[in-house]
C-alpha cells in the first residue's frame, strides 16, 4: 500500500522541464473556533492561493514580515502541513512527477528523505537529551538505512564537511553554541541526502559574525550536494546575499516574485518596495538624503483581510480600484511577476546599490 | 565635565556562578554625552546588556559590580541654589536603597528587547504606565490617566483612550514596543536605554519605531544609549558608538569614522562580514572562529584568537585604550607603541 500509483498521479505535469517543485494555487486555511464546543467561527487565512516553482540547483528566497505565511508555505512543502486546497508538484529523481498535496500517511514518509527543513531557533530544534551521533542519525535508523558502523561513517564525514569535529559525536546539544547547533541541524537534513531543502529563518537567530560562516556553509553545500534551496526569511539582506529569484509575501498572499537583483533594484510591487525601503543603509552619511517609505498602519489581519487589494489601506498609490478588485499576479516579463493593478505605470524605487 | 552625563570608569562585573567566574564587563570606561545618542555595539554575551544594567545598577545575583565608578552628572533645574554639578556614583549606592529608586525610571528609565514579555500581562497598558506616574510624581490618579493618554498619542497609539484600558496581550510587537517608549518616557528621563529596541520587530516596524524614538529625543532633549547587534541600526541613528568585545570597548568613536575607517581589526571584520541590501551577491568574509568560552576568556588581548592582523605579543599584552584623534579611541596593540610601554613600566 505504499506505493503511489493507485492514486491518479499519472498525468501530473510541470509548467516547465527545469522544475523541480511547482506549487499551484496553494491554500492553507487554519480554523478559528470558540467556546468549549469548538464552534467555528472563520478561517485564518495563512497560505491563500500562492503559486510559485523552484528550478533544480536554485535558490528561492521567500520574504515578508511576520504573519504573512512564509513558514506556512514551507511547513506545507515538507508536508508537516496538510494544505487546504492547490496542488505541490514535486519531481523525484527519476523525472516523474508526484503531487505532495494528495499524498497521505505513510507515503508522505518517503518524501521526507528528499525534502529537508532547517528550523530557525538552533536551541529549540535539537533534542537535550539525544547526542549529536542519535540526532543526525535519527533518521537513518528509523528508516533501517545502513548498519550502524555505516551511520557512524556517514555522521563523521558529514560532521567534517560541516566544520565540526568528528569526536564531538557523543556530546549533546547543551556542549555547543548556536553557530554549532546550526551547523549539526544541518548535517541532521543533509544525512539524508536530500534533493530540496527548506530553511526557515536558518541564520536569524544566529550572531552577526557566525551568520556568514552558516551562510557560505549553506552555498558550499549546494555546490557539492547539488541542493536546491527554499530560503524563508524576513531579512532582506540575507535573502539578497544567498538567492538567485526572490518571492515576496503579504498576508498569505504572493505579491511579487522576481530574479533577485531585478527585485532589489527595480521593485513593481508598492509592498516590495516599502519593504526594501525600511531596511537600514549600512552608511551614516546615506541616513539623511534617503527617501525613506513609512508604512502606516498594522499589517491586515488574515482571518477579516480588506477587501480589494490586501496591501491597499497601507498603500501609498492606492487608487479606489485598489479597495474594490483584487490584482492578479501577472506576468511583466523576464520572470518578473507582481499582483498590482498598476505594475508596469508606477515608477517605484528599488535599493541604492553601494 | 559639563556635557557629559555618565561617565563610567573602569567598570567590572563579574559573575559568580558554580562552574567559575564570569568576567562579563571586564574594566569598561565609557563616557555619554548629554544629547547624543550612543550606540553600544556588539555580539550577544559581549556583555553589553550587563553593562548598561549597570548603569540603574540592576545587576542581579550572581552578578556583581566589583569595582569601578558610574558617575551621573544629575541637573536640578527646579533647586535654587547652583547645585547644577549634583553627580552620584551610581555604582555605590544600594541597589535596593531609595536613592537609586528616585533615578530608576525617573530620570532613567529603560526599554527593553522583547515586547512580548517586558510588560506584565495581569495589569493592563494604562495600570503599567500610571503606576511609574504616581512613583515618581505628586500627580493624581485622575492627572496620572491623563498624562498617560496623551503620552500614548505621542507614541502614536491609536485610540489611546481606549487601549489605556488593554491588556498587553490585545496589542501587537509594534505597538506593545511604542506603549513601552510611553512608559519609559512618562517621566522625562534625563537618559533613555534601549536595549535592542526594534530586533523582535520586522523592519517596516522598526522603521517606524526608530523614527518615533528621534522625533521623541528631540522634544525631550533625551540622551540616548541604544544597545544593539545591528550596524544597520546604528548607521541609521547613532552619534557616537562604542564597540563591545568580551567585556572590553575595543573601539569608540563617532558614527562617520567609525563606518569610514574602523580602526580595530573585530571593527573592520565586523562590517565586512555583514549581508547588506545594497550589495551584489559576492562571498562575504566571515570572522574565523567562534565568541570563546565564557569560563576561559584568551590571554592577552581577548580577540587575538580570531584576529588576522595578530602578531606575537597580542597573546600575552592586554592592549591599552589609545587615542587615535579627537573622540576616537582603540584597545589595539597595532596603534599602540609596545616597546615605550614595557620600557615605562620596567622603570616604574
Amino acid at each position: 500500500m505504499t506505493s503511489s500509483e493507485h492514486i491518479p498521479q499519472a498525468a501530473r505535469q510541470m509548467t516547465d522541464d527545469s522544475y523541480l517543485l511547482e506549487v499551484k494555487n496553494l491554500r492553507k486555511h487554519f480554523p478559528i473556533t470558540a467556546g468549549i464546543l469548538a464552534r467555528l467561527k472563520g478561517y485564518t487565512r495563512a497560505a491563500d492561493d500562492v503559486s510559485f516553482y523552484i528550478r533544480q540547483g536554485e535558490t528561492l528566497g521567500l520574504v515578508g514580515e511576520s504573519g504573512c505565511g512564509k513558514t506556512t508555505v514551507g511547513r506545507c512543502v515538507v508536508r508537516a502541513y496538510k494544505p487546504t486546497a492547490g496542488e505541490i508538484l514535486y519531481r523525484r529523481a527519476d523525472g516523474s512527477v508526484v503531487d505532495l498535496a494528495q499524498i497521505r500517511g505513510r507515503e508522505v514518509r518517503t518524501y521526507r528523505k528528499d525534502i529537508r527543513f532547517i528550523f530557525q531557533d538552533p536551541y529549540a530544534a535539537l533534542n537535550p537529551r539525544m547526542t549529536v551521533f542519535d540526532l543526525i542519525s535519527e533518521v537513518l535508523a528509523v528508516n533501517h538505512i545502513g548498519t550502524r558502523a555505516e551511520r557512524v561513517d556517514q555522521v563523521e564525514s558529514l560532521l567534517k564537511r560541516v566544520g565540526m569535529r568528528p569526536e564531538y559525536m557523543r556530546r549533546y546539544p547543551h556542549a555547543f553554541s548556536g553557530g554549532e547547533r546550526q551547523r549539526i541541524s544541518i548535517a541532521r537534513a543533509l544525512i539524508t541526502n536530500p534533493r530540496l531543502v527548506v530553511c526557515d529563518e536558518a541564520v536569524s537567530a544566529l550572531d552577526v559574525s557566525v551568520r556568514v560562516q552558516i551562510l557560505n556553509l549553506l552555498e558550499e553545500l549546494q555546490a557539492d550536494f547539488d541542493l536546491t534551496y527554499l530560503f524563508i526569511s524576513h531579512d532582506l539582506s540575507v535573502i539578497r546575499h544567498i538567492c538567485d529569484r526572490v518571492n515576496v509575501m503579504y498576508v498569505g498572499k504572493l505579491v511579487e516574485t522576481a530574479e533577485a537583483t531585478e527585485l532589489y533594484t527595480q521593485p513593481k510591487h508598492p509592498y516590495a518596495e516599502a519593504l526594501m525601503s525600511a531596511v537600514p543603509v549600512h552608511d551614516p552619511v546615506l541616513r539623511d538624503s534617503q527617501h525613506r517609505i513609512r508604512l502606516e498602519g498594522e499589517i491586515a489581519d488574515p482571518s477579516n483581510p480588506p477587501s480589494g487589494c490586501y496591501f491597499h489601506p497601507r498603500c501609498r498609490y492606492a487608487q479606489p480600484r485598489c479597495s474594490t478588485e483584487e490584482p492578479a499576479l501577472h506576468d511583466l516579463g523576464n520572470g518578473h511577476f507582481a499582483a498590482c493593478h498598476f505594475a508596469e505605470e508606477l515608477n517605484l524605487q528599488g535599493v541604492r546599490m553601494g | 565635565m559639563a556635557d557629559t552625563l555618565i561617565d563610567v570608569k573602569d567598570l567590572r562585573i563579574h559573575f559568580f556562578t558554580d562552574e567559575g567566574v564570569v568576567r562579563a564587563v571586564g574594566g569598561v570606561d565609557l563616557a555619554i554625552t548629554r544629547g547624543k545618542t550612543l550606540a553600544l555595539v556588539g555580539e550577544s554575551g559581549c556583555g553589553k546588556s550587563v553593562a548598561c544594567r549597570a548603569l540603574l545598577n540592576i545587576v542581579h545575583r550572581p552578578g556583581k559590580i566589583v569595582s569601578g565608578e558610574i558617575i551621573f552628572h544629575r541637573m536640578f533645574h527646579q533647586s535654587s541654589g547652583s547645585g547644577s554639578d549634583a553627580s552620584v556614583d551610581i555604582a555605590e549606592l544600594n541597589p535596593k536603597g531609595r536613592e537609586i529608586r528616585d533615578i530608576r525610571g525617573k530620570e532613567i528609565a529603560m526599554i527593553f528587547q522583547e515586547p512580548m514579555t517586558s510588560f506584565s500581562s495581569m495589569y493592563t497598558i494604562g495600570n503599567q504606565i500610571m503606576e511609574n506616574i504616581l512613583l515618581h510624581t505628586n500627580l493624581s490618579k485622575q492627572e496620572a490617566r491623563i498624562l498617560t493618554i496623551e503620552l500614548l498619542d505621542k507614541v502614536g497609539i491609536p485610540k489611546p483612550s481606549r487601549l489605556i484600558d488593554e491588556y498587553p496581550f490585545r496589542l501587537s510587537g509594534g505597538m506593545r514596543q511604542r506603549a513601552m517608549i510611553a512608559m519609559a518616557l512618562s517621566c522625562s528621563p534625563t537618559l533613555l536605554i534601549a536595549d535592542e529596541p526594534t530586533t523582535a520587530l520586522d523592519v517596516t516596524t522598526q522603521a517606524n519605531i526608530l523614527d518615533l524614538m528621534q522625533n521623541l529625543q528631540k522634544q525631550y532633549e533625551m540622551t540616548l544609549l541604544f544597545i544593539t547587534h545591528d550596524l544597520g541600526v546604528v548607521a541609521e541613528i547613532a552619534d557616537e558608538v562604542a564597540v563591545m568585545y568580551l567585556g572590553k570597548i575595543i573601539e569608540k568613536s563617532d558614527v562617520f569614522t567609525l563606518f569610514n575607517s574602523p580602526a580595530h581589526p573585530y571593527t573592520q571584520a565586523l562590517l565586512k562580514s555583514v549581508p547588506k541590501i545594497a550589495m551584489t551577491r559576492e562571498a562575504l568574509d566571515p570572522i574565523k572562529g567562534m565568541v570563546p568560552n565564557p569560563y576561559s576568556r584568551p590571554s592577552g588581548c581577548p580577540f587575538h584568537p580570531r584576529c588576522p592582523k595578530a602578531f606575537a605579543a597580542c597573546k600575552t599584552i592586554v592592549p591599552k585604550t589609545t587615542s587615535l584623534g579627537l573622540h576616537h579611541t582603540v584597545q589595539c596593540l597595532l596603534y599602540e607603541d609596545v616597546t615605550e610601554r614595557q620600557a615605562t613600566e620596567a622603570l616604574s
